[in-house]
């Protein structure tokens, strides 16, 4: 845990000192409108990462691309009949997505369609129909194309203080309610079914948390896009899940590295002239997912490889020992010299570094034509044959002797896995 | 190949007939939109049964990247112009289906994170990564984020390659030509020269103002021929989808027992030697290639509603592969025909939605006198894709929700006559007879109302199952062997 932590805190340095470090190092000027992109991109990253390990951990995390492509004839409506007031846009997109999921729903438990075509059809139809609406609110098709890009693809330049202020608004009542019904959606999250025999209302929380989610799409619909939501969405949950087990590290692990993204996308995009922000927010956290995947610890694919790898040297290094342990045994002297060439032939090649390996520990020595045991080698596989045959006879004897079930593992040293008084009795058995 | 398939079509109709039916938006943009649906229908099938949907909802936004990057090469590698409808499209395309499809595996089978959100980890960043190229390389490659995103099947029969049959011969026009427009030309005067044309040294040249070399029909439209040529102007977007349709249709009929194989059971197919992953990718590469040459004409978000919604209707329809492909391809094809019409405001020709738009103008909201319906036409298609879902969804024979319904409301009935008849079997010839039989508390042991228990001994009755002696509902003879045929029919079940 405390390598995780410093680990954690290696990553995380750089994230919280990237607006400093971006002032010197790429020379980025913090006039007004690019503090107004920086906090509303942090704070939106902030708001869709906590709600995106929900996504992520229900296996939701796609209903982020449904529900952002379903907002678009609600906020065509809105727009239609309230004018450009993004109030009234959040309101409208908020009842298409929240109409899209109830639908989506209904198509999954009344038919035999699963989840993805469900989704599916909820995102191409409502998009479809938005298209249409929109194409309509402009009065010839052709004018379609004006106001769609920034639906989108997003504009964070054009955010001004006053989204800023809205944005944060929402997003301190989204973590509150979050807060406020952490048990029920941990549970939702978790054990739906173990919720609905316990009487929550699992088909409400459910409806609940993907309104939730829906608010946090439309507001980031302005600054990252519609194609684009998504990523937000996932790739903080994503990287989040990789340094803990923990739900609650993991909630606020997310939104921190969705913060991170957000600033980031923001001041790259002030740093190289012309680079939009919505897809550099998604580079950046989709290098933090690449980043979280590889060097997180425990699960991280680096980690897992070196652990492998030990391992297998591990192994390799017992079986010598136990084989050249067993061959001198049957030759009736321990410190008989069994030839290299056998060695190399039974293990591969792998085993020259390791035999040079127990060497150097001096459990073996080298002869001109083959290894032999040291006297402190021959205690050594003594051990290491003893642990196995008292694995082997765990095997047989598990039930007989009702000892617990753990793993098989020949590696490990049986006396740290099972209870005192079944190991002398398989002692004695060996015996 | 289009030269020869316009010698096809002129079997059967003459050159004039087949330039005003390729002259007709209406015609032109259905048959493009129908050989989208059928495109997409074909391939949406298998999309759907192998629970991959939503891949080409990422397939179709990836397929971006793949045209960046295919421009970019054209540009900056081969010093090309960069041509929407070039080959290397195609071939970028389905490089970036494939490549999607690959690093959504590669991030799954890493074990560290599910498969949605491979999937929704990996198509956005690639997205991302074109939005920023296109904007990075935004002034040499002349390529718009909209045009890809937003298609215009209306304007797909003005795009067009000219063919000509007859009187194609170019025309040239010298200056002795009759239709030549011939004139003199001061070359030393002023501006550029010191004089003015009536000054004896100004010198004057025979020029021609037309001549030149034209084409037949330029030539026709000027007048300089009589008669006119035999020209057919042939859509480009009708042979790129053509082709891609064919392509579709042929891998599907060709490999239809491996598809089929590897769709419902990929580890035999892969014990029998089929390589059902090979296939996989094949079907991803042809997803982002028919998504690459519908983009032109629907735009990448709506091309999805092509793949999916048809086919899901159909999934709803029938429990047969084969029927399943050529029922998704009509509705496709259906729903491009009518929203055509949609997209004018005619709903089938049931109802005019400019009716609707003036009653809510008038009633409701303020519409600023905006009251005629038309819109963008691939989304009114794909409106209809969605509407014809949502029949089949309420009143497919097999799995609708009234079908359901009924289905259910019959068996619940059954359930109830039988648990009746059960209970009269059951406490029939005993002694508490009297207790559990009598028609005015039989209703509480079987904890139904006391209406309900009416009408179901009524229902009984009518049908001789059950009579009703001494105010205790006695079984049948009917009654009996109906009971014991039901009794048996459990047991072998």
């Amino acid at each position: 845990m405390t390598k995780n932590h410093t680990m954690l805190s290696a990553l995380l340095v750089p994230m919280v000192t990237i607006i400093p470090l971006s002032a010197v190092l790429f020379d980025v000027e913090f006039d007004y409108n690019l503090r107004m992109v920086l906090l509303g991109a942090s704070i939106l990253g902030l708001v869709t990462g906590v709600l995106g390990s929900f996504a992520v951990l229900r296996r939701q995390s796609l209903l982020g691309d449904t529900l952002s492509h379903a907002a678009l004839p609600g906020v065509v409506i809105a727009f239609m009949l309230m004018g450009r007031e993004l109030g009234w846009l959040l309101i409208g997109a908020g009842i298409a997505g929240w109409l899209g999921t109830v639908l989506m729903n209904m198509i999954i438990r009344t038919t035999r369609i699963k989840q993805d075509a469900a989704l599916g059809i909820v995102l191409a139809v409502f998009f479809g129909t938005g298209m249409a609406l929109l194409s309509y609110s402009q009065g010839h098709e052709d004018a379609s194309r004006a106001g769609l890009d920034k639906f989108i693809f997003g504009q964070a330049a054009a955010i001004v203080e006053r989204d800023v202020l809205m944005v944060s608004g929402v997003a301190i009542v989204v973590l509150l309610i979050i807060g406020l019904f952490w048990k029920e959606f941990k549970l939702l999250t978790f054990d739906s079914e173990f919720a609905s025999t316990n009487g929550f209302p699992v088909w409400f929380l459910d409806l609940f948390l993907s309104t939730l989610i829906v608010v946090s799409i439309v507001l980031g619909l302005q600054l990252a896009g519609v194609i684009l939501m998504v990523g937000m969405l996932i790739a903080p949950g994503v990287a989040a899940r990789q340094w803990t087990n923990n739900l609650s590290s993991m909630v606020i692990l997310s939104g921190l590295f969705g913060a991170a993204a957000g600033a980031s996308g923001a001041v790259f995009s002030a740093a190289a002239e012309g680079l939009p922000t919505g897809p550099l927010i998604i580079v950046a956290a989709s290098l933090i997912v690449i980043v979280s995947l590889l060097f997180a610890p425990e699960r991280g694919l680096i980690w897992r490889w070196w652990n492998q790898r030990q391992d297998q040297q591990q192994f390799l290094s017992e079986s010598l020992l136990a084989d050249i342990y067993r061959l001198a045994e049957k030759h009736g002297s321990t410190t008989y010299l069994v030839p290299h060439g056998m060695l190399t032939h039974l293990h591969g090649r792998a085993a020259r570094k390791v035999l040079r390996e127990l060497a150097a520990h001096r459990l073996l020595e080298k002869q001109a034509t083959g290894w032999r045991l040291t006297a402190q080698g021959v205690i050594q596989a003594e051990k290491v044959e003893r642990n196995r045959q008292l694995w082997k006879l765990y095997r047989l004897y598990r039930d007989e002797f009702e000892a617990p079930p753990v793993v098989e593992n020949f590696q490990q040293d049986i006396r740290e896995v099972l209870p005192r008084e079944v190991v002398t009795r398989l002692e004695r058995l060996l015996a | 190949m289009e030269r020869l398939l316009i010698d096809l079509l002129l079997n059967f109709m003459s050159a004039e007939q087949l330039y005003d039916a390729l002259d007709d938006p209406r015609m032109v943009a259905i048959l493009i939109g129908a050989m989208v649906a059928v495109s997409g229908a074909l391939l949406g099938t298998f999309l759907l049964l192998r629970h991959m949907a939503l891949t080409s909802d990422a397939i179709s936004h990836t397929v971006l990247l793949g045209i960046v990057v295919a421009f970019i090469v054209m540009v900056y590698g081969l010093d090309q112009e960069a041509d929407i409808s070039s080959p290397w499209l195609i071939v970028g395309a389905a490089l970036s289906g494939v490549l999607t499809v690959y690093l959504t595996e590669l991030i799954f089978r890493s074990g560290l994170v599910k498969e949605d959100a491979a999937l929704g980890l990996a198509f956005p960043l690639l997205f991302a990564i074109a939005i920023i190229l296109i904007s990075r390389y935004a002034d040499d490659i002349h390529l718009d984020e909209d045009t890809v995103m937003v298609g215009e099947i209306g304007v797909a029969w003005a795009n067009a390659n000219e063919h000509c049959f007859a009187n194609c011969e170019e025309v040239v026009i010298t200056p002795d030509h009759p239709k030549a427009e011939t004139g003199r030309q001061c070359i030393n005067c002023k501006p550029s020269g010191p004089y003015s044309p009536r000054d004896p040294e100004a010198i004057f040249k025979e020029i021609c103002s037309n001549c030149g070399t034209y084409p037949a029909s330029i030539a026709y439209t000027r007048g300089y021929i009589d008669t006119s040529p035999q020209i057919v102007l042939w859509p480009r977007a009708i042979t790129t989808m053509g082709v891609i349709t064919l392509v579709n249709a042929l891998f599907v009929l060709l490999l239809y027992k491996e598809l089929k194989l590897a769709t419902f059971d990929a580890g035999l197919a892969a014990a029998l030697g089929f390589r059902p992953g090979l296939l996989h990718y094949a079907l991803m590469a042809l997803v982002s290639v028919t998504a690459v040459g519908a983009f032109d004409a629907v735009g990448a978000v709506l091309v999805v509603a092509f793949f999916i919604v048809p086919a899901a209707t159909a999934y709803l329809l029938t429990d047969r592969l084969w029927r399943m492909l050529v029922l998704s391809s009509f509705i496709g094809a259906l729903a491009a025909y009518t929203g055509y019409d949609l997209a004018r405001g005619d709903f089938l020709g049931i109802y005019n939605l400019d009716k609707l738009l003036v009653f809510l103008d008038k009633h409701v909201l303020d519409l600023g006198g905006n009251t005629t319906w038309n819109v963008h036409i691939a989304s009114a298609m794909v409106m209809m894709t969605g509407f014809f879902f949502l029949l089949a969804w309420v009143v497919s024979p097999r799995y609708g929700l009234v079908s359901n319904t009924i289905r259910r409301m019959v068996q619940r009935r059954r359930f109830r006559e039988q648990l009746l008849l059960m209970h009269i079997h059951n406490h029939e010839n005993t002694e508490n007879a009297n207790r559990e039989l009598a028609l005015d508390t039989l209703h509480m042991h079987l904890n139904w109302s006391e209406n309900h228990l009416k009408r179901m001994v009524a229902r009984l009755r009518s049908r001789n199952l059950v009579r009703v002696q001494n105010n205790l509902v006695i079984m049948t003879d009917r009654g009996e062997r109906l009971l014991q045929k039901i009794m048996q029919e459990r047991i072998s079940a």
